[in-house]
């Protein structure tokens, strides 16, 4: 079923040195700079699983802080209100998510939408989703919800703060790559992007367009849910404005640009590269000049947009295997 | 029954100004294709522009407009000729993609300069009241009506009757045969671009006495924008602006009859069953 | 009048148009013959400054204009009526002959010039204010035809006229091509169909996968056997 260029990455040293290092870096770096990784890895994580529907199927989905926001809300509150685990709450978030987007999927092939009526749809669907956890006190409303102090404690969902949700979020997001990495040479991945460049044309040749849009859909939603629930525990803090509103989307959407659509690493190397860069300025002079690091993204976006539209991971792929090429040594920091 | 007819006084007055916020969008689309998800922080800029006219010279939003139209016309003709159209003839989705980072950058850009506290821009006439029997109009409310109205009327016979109006619905209606006529393409989509950020400055204007505004407003505007575009068909001037009033309306009434949260589901709600079951808008036409 | 030599011209790097040269002298009317994809379009396309030439001259009146953009070649007087006729459909007779004539030299006229037009083509006269949407193939064509006159061309370079229309409308399009000519009008006629085109051109070059493969008078055009040869694509 998938092809065996997924073997190939999977055998490859390069993932599991790479995964080696990073697992070791709890243990050498200070708790700021894990915390600045730590958010990277979220952002990897969400990124890539945007990457699925938006990058591979070519449909830019800005319904996304739904799942993020079923995740964390919901299991946050069937915790705090009805005592329910937060594993299961889990589950439970990320079978409403696989649903909500398998819905989204479907809405979209049964009424045929373009490119641009999907984006404005989801887009409403996410201003949606926003109003109702603002309104809904049982999602904890505008004030958001706070989680217990995390213990440590793995049957409770907790990971004993940084070293743990980090280990928790590299792991995490190098599944969600794998992800990727299986799609694209999985049949699937042939079909998305058939329907990416031509969605009339797959159909004509007996593409079953309707099934491979949901699953996309679906994997990306609950994969998204996870993380939203990983994330939040992470935070403590259930903020309605950070993870329910379509902001978190487009943020997302931002990274995978610049890093490159549609490739297994790109989405990945975006986040890696911009969020720490937008966390430090945040840190540094978010005090003085709040919003900067935004206004950074936004730069940085149009930028690369119009400097190489199809992102960074070609420039950075060329750079790497020049390196190969030349140096015996070359730094395994610039594959993700 | 009172209730009612405030609803409907409101929903009809606000609803023209969000009319006019979408004919700039609309017009824009036609004849380049592009939505601008930057479109609600152009509004934001206007906003905080005339705010800053008023901190420094104390200016009624109502004047400064007169310095903040053509200040965002040219920053529009700018963003296109430099950020949007070198993007022609490639995806039209890096375009959404494009907007967006422009949106980040308006947006953190005003926060940067102007700080993150809700604001306001008073007017002289921001307390002025209209007493009608039992409904009670804010007069600001109804200036935005009537400059809108008046707005759109005007583009409508600008498009109608002038050359330049011509050469814009040409470029819309086939631009390769615009071309051929000796209409210059390009320079027409950044003048209509121009002329569509130039509008948000008018809109900025109307809704700024009694509005607090704040940085991160802007994609509140860009949805609300986008549901009336869509709605009215894209394109169709009279159905846009009848979509501003459905907007509009159902935000009224959906704040007063059910409840203040839930009521502002109504408008998206609406949207979602028109792009499904009429995605064609409002428009009367079939071509 | 006009002037093209060793033109070279195509869409991404791949020429349709290999070493043209074409001539046409004031009042003339100039046929391009060729199968589907010979580049009759590219050719006139390049003319209107739609496509740009990787090589060659385009000469007009004595005045070098390769580098010229679609609207400074308006301004000149080189006008296509396109293929497809490519009205604006939803805007009415009047308004579409209003921007026939939109460029700075014809504007001043437009009224006398529009009164001209009508005299032509009487059937567009009795629907001004109808959208050119509705209308038939055929009233698109003369519609297409009165815009061109109306920027007061001075090479009129009609893409396809008779396309899709029926035999009466065709027959009727050649007569006013006919009489544009008696009026002095210089045209360059792209056609398909061979013997129509032989019949109202005094010259013709008949394009072969990009190049000239004949030229010369009609009636020797007519009779060289290359001219079938290169319409079957032998």
């Amino acid at each position: 079923m998938i092809g065996k260029g997924f073997y190939q990455t999977l055998a490859s040293p390069w993932l599991w040195g790479v995964l080696a290092v990073a697992a070791c870096l709890p243990l050498v770096l200070n708790s700021y700079h894990l915390h600045l990784l730590t958010l990277a890895l979220v952002y990897v994580a969400l990124a890539s699983a945007w990457n699925i529907v938006g990058g591979m199927a070519g449909q830019i989905s800005l319904a996304h802080s739904l799942f993020i926001g079923t995740g964390a809300m919901l299991s946050t509150a069937l915790l705090l209100k009805f005592g329910i685990n937060m594993w299961a709450g889990l589950v439970i978030a990320a079978a409403i998510s696989g649903a909500l987007g398998a819905m989204i999927a479907w809405i979209d092939f049964r009424f045929q939408l373009g490119h641009l009526s999907f984006v404005l749809i989801t887009l409403a669907f996410a201003e949606m989703g926003a109003i109702i956890v603002e309104g809904w006190e049982f999602l904890g409303g505008a004030s958001g919800l706070l989680l217990p102090r995390d213990t440590g404690d793995l049957l409770a969902f907790q990971f004993g703060g940084g070293h743990g949700a980090f280990w928790v979020m590299l792991g995490l997001a190098a599944i969600i790559v794998l992800v990727n990495v299986a799609i694209l040479n999985a049949p699937l991945g042939y079909y998305l992007r058939t329907i990416r460049d031509n969605e009339k044309a797959a159909q004509a040749i007996g593409v079953n367009v309707l099934r491979h849009k949901i699953t996309a859909m679906t994997i990306s939603a609950v994969l998204t849910s996870i993380v939203g629930t990983c994330y939040v525990r992470y935070l403590t803090f259930a903020d309605p404005y950070l993870l329910a509103t379509p902001t978190i989307t487009i943020e997302i959407v931002l990274f995978a640009t610049v890093g490159g659509l549609g490739r297994p690493f790109g989405p990945a190397l975006g986040a890696l590269l911009l969020v720490p860069l937008g966390e430090v300025l945040r840190g540094q002079l978010g005090g003085a000049v709040p919003g900067l690091h935004y206004f950074i993204y936004g730069v940085v976006v149009i930028v690369v947009i119009l400097a190489t539209p199809r992102g960074l991971l070609p420039l950075a792929e060329r750079a790497w295997r020049g390196l190969r090429r030349r140096g015996p040594e070359p730094r395994p920091a610039s594959v993700s | 029954m009172s209730e009612f007819w405030q609803a409907l006084a409101q929903g009809v007055l606000i609803g023209s100004t969000y009319g006019l916020l979408a004919l700039g969008m609309g017009l824009v689309y036609g004849v380049s294709g592009i939505v601008n998800f930057a479109h609600g922080d152009f509004i934001s800029l206007a906003m905080f522009m005339s705010l800053a006219l008023f901190s420094a010279f104390a200016l009624d939003p109502y004047v400064s407009a007169l310095i903040t139209i053509p200040v965002m016309a040219l920053i529009g003709g700018l963003v296109y000729r430099y950020l949007l159209r070198p993007m022609a003839g490639h995806q039209f989705l890096m375009i959404v993609q494009l907007t967006l980072g422009l949106s980040l950058v308006i947006q953190n850009g005003i926060l940067m300069v102007f700080g993150g506290q809700p604001a306001r821009t008073p007017s002289i006439v921001e307390s002025k009241l209209i007493i009608l029997g039992d409904v009670v109009l804010r007069l600001p409310h109804l200036i935005a009506f009537v400059v809108a109205f008046a707005m759109a009327i005007g583009l409508y016979v600008m498009l109608r009757s002038t050359d330049f109006g011509r050469s814009i619905r040409a470029v819309h209606q086939n631009a390769r045969a615009a071309a051929l006529m000796g209409v210059d393409v390009g320079r027409v989509q950044v003048v209509t671009f121009a002329i569509g950020v130039g509008i948000l400055a008018v809109a900025a204007a109307l809704l700024l006495p009694g509005t607090p505004i704040t940085p991160t407003q802007g994609l509140q505007y860009t949805v609300i924008t986008l549901l009336v575009v869509v709605l009215g068909g894209m394109t169709n001037f009279v159905s846009i602006m009848l979509s501003g009033l459905v907007i509009g309306l159902s935000e009224a009434f959906g704040q007063i009859y059910v409840s203040d949260t839930l009521g502002r589901l109504v408008p998206y709600a609406i949207f979602v069953l028109i792009m499904l079951f009429r995605p064609q808008g409002l428009t009367w036409r079939t071509s | 009048m006009l002037e093209v030599e060793g033109l070279v011209a195509g869409y991404g790097g791949t020429p349709m148009l290999r070493d043209v040269s074409v001539r046409l002298a004031a009042g003339e009317i100039v046929g391009l013959l060729g199968a589907n994809n010979a580049g009759k379009t590219t050719l006139i396309n390049c003319l209107s400054g739609i496509v740009q030439p990787m090589a060659g001259r385009i000469v007009f009146d004595g005045q070098d204009v390769t580098r010229a953009t679609a609207r400074e070649r308006v301004e000149l007087g080189i006008i296509q009526v396109p293929e497809g006729r490519l009205v604006f459909p939803e805007m009415s007779i009047r308004e579409n002959l209003l921007l026939g004539g939109f460029c700075d030299r014809a504007r001043p006229h437009r009224p006398a010039q529009m009164e001209k037009v009508l005299e032509l083509f009487p059937r567009l006269k009795e629907r001004l204010t109808q959208a050119a949407g509705t209308l038939s193939g055929g009233e698109q064509q003369m519609l297409a035809i009165g815009r061109g006159l109306m920027a007061e061309a001075r090479i009129l370079m009609l893409d396809e006229p008779s396309l899709g229309l029926s035999p009466l409308f065709v027959q009727y399009i050649f007569e006013i091509i006919d009489k544009l000519h008696k009026d002095g009008l210089t045209m360059l006629l792209v056609e398909q169909n061979l013997n129509l085109t032989l019949r109202h051109a005094q010259r013709c070059y008949v394009l072969e996968r990009g190049q000239i493969a004949v030229e010369g008078d009609a009636d020797i055009v007519k009779n060289d056997p290359r001219t079938r040869q290169a319409y079957l694509g032998l």
